[in-house]
């Protein structure tokens, strides 16, 4: 398969000094799924909006689809936004606007100015979008308000939005981290289906480690903004999670993510 | 000796006592600095009340060609208000995309969009009105500019304000599909905060609605400069009865946009 996208010594250093990433390093072929596991703070997020740029780096070069990315500007960047979707934690809709009119949200990129501005969408777009809301099993709320749904449900207005914009890549920020379980798996079932069905490759932040090891064909770890590990889900053993999470780690108090770590020994 | 239990810090309540100290004082010196006497505003009530209830009651109603002019003069308020604050809620909507360091795309400049805006606001109404009387002259066209400029300046920071409040997540997630500024002002600003501005609007119109009429009272027309024309001629019959038009169109004002408001934040 070939590379899609390909991170070669990014560095990331905020203007406060915080050191986000140190020399990071990986590839991600087409079609492929990979998480991205680490503590809070070590740099999760800031790889995925590293991507579509909706933060800079400070050195290093991104490839995607075997172009530089990483100092695209103005109309060129907006191009590059229209082939990566994301998806985000809380989820990020229109909340006054109906479900449809959030799922079209992911052509903008791909029309003229004016009819972006008065959401004059062809009806070809309209169609795919109702396809796809039924597919994602929201086809009934087409016409609700996004602000009525439940999290699960908004969120896979999220997915759909991402869908419209036939992206080669859907980069999902902690897409269910405000979930509750079977919610939480029901939009990975449906992340993983739809990226397989389409060709999509996926990079997805997780906390839940359980979650990274049943949907991953590859793990990615994380530690202070360095990469600790890049391997099959099968090499995640206490070793290397004691590499990402520190010396505290155990397996149970990964599961809903340091706070938790935290929490439990401030009981003990 | 047995020492009293404190309920507060020493500290707080210090700080109160001196409060009030500081309050009582300024009082003091700003009263006599003013020559203001209570007590001879108290002697002297008997005149206000009687000129209240000799010349100002019972209200008198004017000739027939009069009454039409009053009635002139309150559309004419309504109008400049009405006209003056849409066109400021336009201009306020454009200068406040860029003012709020979230959605502006030159984040850098909003610090400058918003401290002109400041500006102007503390410029008070009437100090504009006189302003521009001054260089151009009376008439409503002045009225409504000073009416325009300060609330233009008022609706600027209250839309910077309603936007900063919503649109920050979906703001980030239209600019992810590549959508362009406008696009994602109109796809996802306006739609999250269109109640929010609406009611600011309404807001500065029944504002205006009362700035109206203290503005033509100087000179910018409508039932202001009415009222002030029988004030100066003495007739307080009539004066009366156009008080009691303005309040009633401000009142039901207030009711028509209050009600409006209400039913919006539901």
């Amino acid at each position: 398969m070939k590379t899609l996208l390909e991170f070669r010594s990014v560095n990331k250093t905020y203007q406060n000094g915080n050191h986000a990433l140190r020399g990071v390093s990986f590839k991600v072929k087409e079609g492929e799924f990979v998480s991205i596991i680490g503590p809070s703070g070590s740099g999760k997020s800031t790889v995925l909006r590293s991507i579509n740029r909706l933060q800079g780096i400070s050195s290093g070069s991104i490839t995607f689809d075997g172009e530089e990315i990483s100092k695209l500007r103005g109309r060129a960047l907006r191009a590059l936004r229209r082939r990566i979707g994301m998806i985000f934690q809380n989820y990020n809709l229109v909340l006054p606007l109906s479900v449809i009119q959030n799922a079209l949200h992911g052509r903008l990129g791909s029309m003229g100015p004016i009819k972006g501005i008065l959401g004059l969408y062809s009806e070809d777009d309209k169609r795919k979008a109702l396809a796809i809301l039924d597919e994602l099993g929201i086809g009934d709320f087409a016409l609700t308000r996004a602000s009525d749904l439940s999290g699960g449900q908004k969120q896979r207005v999220g997915i759909a939005r991402a869908l419209m914009q036939d992206p080669k890549l859907l980069l999902c920020d902690e897409p269910i981290a405000s979930l509750d379980p079977q919610s939480a798996r029901t939009i990975m079932d449906l992340l993983r289906d739809q990226a397989a069905s389409r060709g999509i490759a996926c990079i997805v932040n997780l906390h839940q480690l359980d979650i990274a090891r049943a949907y991953s064909d590859r793990i990615i770890g994380l530690r202070r903004g360095v990469v600790v590990f890049d391997g099959a889900p099968t090499d995640l053993d206490d070793d290397v999670l004691r590499r990402i999470y520190g010396d505290g780690f155990s397996q149970d108090n990964v599961q809903g993510g340091q706070a938790d770590a935290h929490a439990d020994l401030a009981c003990a | 000796m047995r020492t009293r239990i404190l309920l507060v810090p020493k500290k707080t309540r210090r700080m109160y006592t001196a409060f009030i100290a500081v309050i009582i004082a300024l009082f003091v010196i700003s009263t006599l600095s003013t020559d203001f006497d209570a007590f001879t505003l108290i002697g002297k009530s008997n005149a206000i009340w009687q000129f209240i209830s000799e010349d100002f009651i019972p209200p008198k109603l004017p000739s027939e060609s009069k009454v039409y002019d009053i009635f002139e003069g309150v559309l004419v308020t309504l109008a400049l208000a009405m006209s003056s604050t849409t066109l400021a809620a336009i201009l306020a909507f454009f200068t406040a995309l860029f003012g709020s360091e979230q959605v502006s795309p030159y984040p850098f400049a909003a610090r400058f969009v918003r401290s002109f805006a400041t500006f102007l606001r503390n410029i008070p109404t009437l100090v504009w009105a006189f302003i521009l009387f001054s260089s151009l002259g009376i008439g409503t066209g002045v009225g409504f500019a000073a009416l325009l400029i300060t609330s233009y300046a008022f609706m600027c920071r209250a839309f910077i304000e309603t936007m900063e409040d919503v649109s920050d997540d979906c703001c980030e997630s239209l600019m992810a599909v590549g959508a362009s500024f406008p696009q994602r002002v109109f796809q996802a600003i306006v739609p999250s905060c269109v109640i929010g501005f609406i009611s600011w609007y309404l807001y500065c119109l029944e504002v205006n609605i009362r700035a109206s009429t203290i503005v033509g009272m100087v000179g910018g027309g409508g039932i202001g400069l009415v009222l002030f024309s029988y004030i100066k001629t003495f007739q307080y019959g009539i004066s009366c009865s156009i008080i009691m038009v303005i309040a009633v169109m401000v009142i039901a004002v207030d009711q028509i946009t209050g009600a409006i408001r209400r039913e919006l934040s539901k």
